[in-house]
C-alpha cells in the first residue's frame, strides 16, 4: 500500500509551483515542501475539484480565498485514500466506482431519450390541453382579429347581408347543440377562388368563394363548418401556440449548453411538432364535428360527399391546395367518419328547407371573366 | 501526463527564454458523458439544472487545458450563473418582453409600432456591449492557473463608448472603419486583462489590418464569402502576435485552410450524428486552437502575485449600475 506521493503545491499567494511530498496520515494529509515547511490538512477541510475524469490530475483545495492548491498526478492516491480511510474519503472521487458512473450515464442517456419522446408525444399536448382554457377570450379575439386581417382583408369580404344571415343560421343550428359557449361566431366569405376554409380563434369562420362554389347543398357546407367550428371550440390555435412554445422550451432544455445550435434545433423541432400536432387536431375536429352534425340532426352524408370530392381532387391535382396538404389522408378520414355514422341512429332534418342553395352561393359578386380577344 | 510535468519548461520560477505550449487533453467521450447527464437532469428540473450543467462542462474544459505543463481550473458555480441570468432577464429580458407585448397591442398599422421597434433596437444595442464586458469579467475572474486567478478590470462605460462610437463610424464609413473598431475592442479586452497582479498588453494597430480587410472585401463575391475564413485566421495570428504578458508574446499558427478543414469536418460530423456529436466537435475545436497557440519569451511566475478582485466593481452612476457580473454564454 502506497502512503507517499509526489505532487505540486501552490500557496494561493503567488504563481510559484513548489514540489511537495504528500503523506496519507490517519486524520489529515501531511504535506512536506522543499524548504522544510510542513503543512497538515484535515481531510474534512479538503475539497477535490479535479480528478474525477480520465486523464485529469487530482486537484485538492484547502482554505478560503485565496485557496491553497495541491496537485497530484497519480490517480492511485484516491484509491489508497478510499482503501485506508473509507470513513474520511466520502468527499473524494473513488476511481473504483467509475464503471458504476458509466452505467449511470448510460441510464441517464436512456431516460433522457424516453423523457424527450414522452414529452413530445404526450407531455406537450397534455400540457397545452390543460393550459389552453385558461387563456382569456380577449387574447384569443385579439389573435383572431389579426389573423383575419391577414387572410380575409375587409375589402375582399362578400357582405351580402341576407345571404350571410342564412349562412349564420346554418352555423347557429349547430352551435346550439354545444350548450353555453364563450364565443360569438361570425362568418366571413372571402372573394377568392381558393378551395379552402379556416377558423380563426375567438369565433371567426372564414370561407373562400372557391370552396362555396364547389358545394352542392347546405349539408356539404355544414360538414366543413362543423369541422372548423370544432377547431375554435377545442381551442386548437391556442393549443398550437402553447405546443409551439413548449417545444421551444423542451429543445432549449435539451440543448442547454450548446447555444450555437439551439436556434437550428428549435426550428427543426417546431416544424416537426407543428406537422404532428396539426394532424392530431384535424382528426379531433373531424370526430367532434361529426358528433355535432348528428346532434343537430344534419345529414352527415354532405360531409362525406364533400370529403370524397376533396379525395378525388387529391388524386388528380398537385397537392398545392392548402386545404388538403395540411390535412390527414382523406381516405382514412372518410373511413373513420363512416364507421362513426354507422354506429349512430339519428333521423335527419333538411337544412335551410325554404331556400335555394344555388342562390345562397351567389353571395359574392360574379368573378369578372376576361373577354376573349 | 507525468512526462508533461517533467519537461524543461517546468522550471518556471527560473526566467528562461522559452516556448510555452498549450495542450488540450479532453476526450469527446468524457464530455459526452457529462453532457448527457446534464441533459437528463435539465429535463427533469425543467431547465434549471442547465446552469450547474454548464459549470460542469466548463470545469472539464478548463481542467483539460494545459499551459506550460500545468492545467487551468474553473471556479464558477451554478448558483452564480443562475443569478447572473436572472439579473439579465430582469434588466433586459423584461423590458424587451414588455416592448414586444406593446407592439402587439398597438398593432402593426400604428405609428407607435415603429417607434417601439426602434426602442427594441436601442435596448438590444445597449445590452450587447454590457453583456460582452460582464461576461469577460465574470469568466476571467473564475479562471485560475497555478492557483492564481485571472481578472478583467475594464469598465462598462468605457467599453460602451468604444462600442457605440465604433459602430456608428463603421456604418458611416460603409464598413471601412471595421478593422479599426475591431482593433479598439481587442485593445480594451486584452489590455484590461490580468493574471494575478500582472497585466496583459496589446499593441496591435487597426491600420495594419486595413489593407487586408479591403482586399477581402473585394474578394468576397469572387470567393463566395470563403475568403473571410482566411481574414479571420489572419486577424487571429495578428492579435496573438500583439498580445504579450511580461516578456513573452503569444504566437498563433491558425490558417484559413486548416480552419476550413476543421469546420468542414465539424459540419460532416454534426450531420452524420444528427447533432449528437457536439461533444466531439467541441473537443476538436479546443484541440485545434490549443495546438496552434504558443507563448514565446520569458515568464517570471515568481513575480505574479494573487490579487483577488471584489466580485462586483462599485462605481458611480451608469457604470456602477451596469457592472452586473453576469454571464449568459
Amino acid at each position: 500500500m502506497q502512503l507517499q506521493w509526489f505532487g505540486y503545491y501552490f500557496d494561493g499567494q503567488s504563481a510559484i509551483r513548489r514540489n511537495a511530498r504528500i503523506y496519507l496520515e490517519p486524520g489529515n494529509l501531511r504535506i512536506d515542501l522543499d524548504d522544510g515547511t510542513m503543512l497538515t490538512w484535515p481531510y474534512a477541510a479538503i475539497r477535490q475539484t479535479q480528478g474525477a475524469y480520465a486523464g485529469e490530475h487530482v486537484r485538492l483545495e484547502h482554505g478560503g480565498e485565496p485557496v491553497e492548491v495541491l496537485l497530484i498526478d497519480d490517480n492511485s492516491f484516491l484509491t489508497s485514500l478510499h482503501q485506508l480511510m473509507p470513513s474520511r474519503a466520502g468527499g473524494f472521487h473513488n476511481p473504483a466506482k467509475r464503471f458504476q458512473r458509466f452505467q449511470l450515464t448510460i441510464a441517464a442517456a436512456g431516460a433522457s431519450i424516453a423523457l424527450v419522446i414522452g414529452s413530445y408525444f404526450w407531455g406537450i399536448p397534455m400540457l397545452a390541453t390543460i393550459a389552453a382554457p385558461w387563456v382569456p377570450v380577449s387574447w384569443e379575439e385579439q389573435l383572431g382579429q389579426s389573423m383575419l386581417e391577414y387572410v380575409a382583408p375587409a375589402e375582399q369580404r362578400c357582405s351580402d347581408p341576407g345571404r350571410l344571415a342564412k349562412l349564420e343560421n346554418l352555423v347557429g343550428a349547430m352551435v346550439v347543440t354545444q350548450g353555453e359557449t364563450k364565443y360569438r361566431f361570425k362568418i366571413h366569405v372571402v372573394n377568392q377562388p381558393m378551395f379552402n376554409a379556416l377558423a380563426a380563434p375567438g369565433g371567426h369562420l372564414v370561407i373562400f368563394r372557391g370552396l362555396l362554389d364547389r358545394t352542392e347543398n347546405a349539408e356539404e357546407l355544414a360538414g366543413v363548418m362543423a369541422h372548423e367550428l370544432q377547431h375554435i371550440l377545442k381551442l386548437h390555435v391556442t393549443r398550437s401556440l402553447l405546443e409551439y412554445a413548449s417545444t421551444s422550451f423542451l429543445v432549449a432544455a435539451v440543448l442547454g449548453d450548446t447555444s450555437g445550435i439551439v436556434s437550428f434545433g428549435v426550428e427543426a423541432a417546431q416544424m416537426l411538432a407543428q406537422m404532428r400536432f396539426s394532424r392530431q387536431h384535424e382528426l379531433e375536429a373531424d370526430e367532434a364535428g361529426l358528433q355535432m352534425l348528428l346532434a343537430a340532426r344534419i345529414d352527415p352524408a354532405g360531409m362525406i360527399a364533400f370529403f370524397e370530392a376533396v379525395g378525388k381532387d387529391e388524386g388528380q391535382m398537385a397537392p398545392a391546395l392548402s386545404y388538403i396538404s395540411t390535412h390527414p389522408q382523406t381516405e382514412l378520414r372518410i373511413a373513420r367518419l363512416k364507421s362513426l355514422i354507422a354506429a349512430s341512429a339519428v333521423s335527419y332534418q333538411k337544412l335551410l328547407p325554404d331556400d335555394s342553395w344555388e342562390d345562397i352561393k351567389k353571395i359574392c359578386p360574379a368573378p369578372v371573366i376576361p373577354a376573349k380577344q | 501526463m507525468a512526462t508533461d510535468l517533467d519537461t524543461p519548461t517546468q522550471t518556471l520560477d527560473a526566467a528562461i527564454h522559452s516556448t510555452y505550449r498549450i495542450h488540450f487533453h479532453g476526450r469527446g467521450g468524457s464530455l459526452f458523458g457529462i453532457q448527457i447527464v446534464n441533459l437528463f437532469l435539465s429535463l427533469i428540473s425543467l431547465g434549471i439544472y442547465s446552469f450547474w450543467g454548464r459549470v460542469k462542462v466548463r470545469r472539464y474544459l478548463a481542467s483539460q487545458s494545459e499551459f506550460a505543463g500545468d492545467r487551468f481550473a474553473y471556479h464558477g458555480t451554478g448558483q452564480e450563473l443562475m443569478i447572473g441570468w436572472t439579473k439579465a432577464m430582469v434588466l433586459f429580458g423584461m423590458p424587451l418582453f414588455i416592448l414586444a407585448v406593446l407592439q402587439v397591442i398597438v398593432g402593426i398599422e400604428s405609428d407607435l409600432f415603429d417607434a417601439l421597434q426602434i426602442l427594441i433596437y436601442i435596448v438590444v444595442g445597449i445590452f450587447i456591449p454590457i453583456a460582452m464586458v460582464n461576461a469577460r469579467r465574470y469568466r476571467l475572474s473564475r479562471l485560475s492557473w497555478h492557483g492564481v486567478r485571472f481578472s478583467f478590470r475594464g469598465g462598462v462605460r468605457d467599453f460602451m463608448g468604444i462600442y457605440i462610437k465604433g459602430w456608428l463610424l463603421t456604418v458611416v464609413s460603409l464598413g471601412f472603419y471595421y478593422p479599426f473598431w475591431q482593433n479598439r475592442r481587442q485593445t480594451f479586452m486584452v489590455g484590461n486583462s490580468f493574471f494575478g497582479n500582472r497585466q496583459f498588453a496589446f499593441d496591435g494597430r487597426g491600420r495594419d489590418l486595413f489593407l487586408t480587410f479591403v482586399l477581402h472585401m473585394i474578394l468576397t463575391l469572387p470567393t463566395f464569402f470563403l475568403c473571410w475564413l482566411w481574414y479571420w485566421a489572419r486577424v487571429q495570428r495578428y492579435y496573438a502576435e500583439h498580445t504579450s504578458f511580461q516578456a513573452a508574446r503569444l504566437r498563433s499558427t491558425v490558417s484559413g485552410g486548416s480552419v476550413f478543414a476543421l469546420w468542414f469536418g465539424n459540419g460532416i460530423l454534426f450531420i452524420l450524428t444528427l447533432g449528437l456529436g457536439w461533444s466531439w466537435i467541441t473537443v476538436r475545436n479546443m484541440r485545434y486552437y490549443a495546438s496552434h497557440m504558443t507563448m514565446v519569451g520569458t515568464l517570471d511566475f515568481a513575480g505574479v502575485m494573487q490579487e483577488v478582485q471584489t466580485a462586483t466593481a462599485t462605481g458611480e452612476g451608469l457604470s456602477g449600475f451596469l457592472d452586473l457580473d453576469f454571464d449568459l454564454g
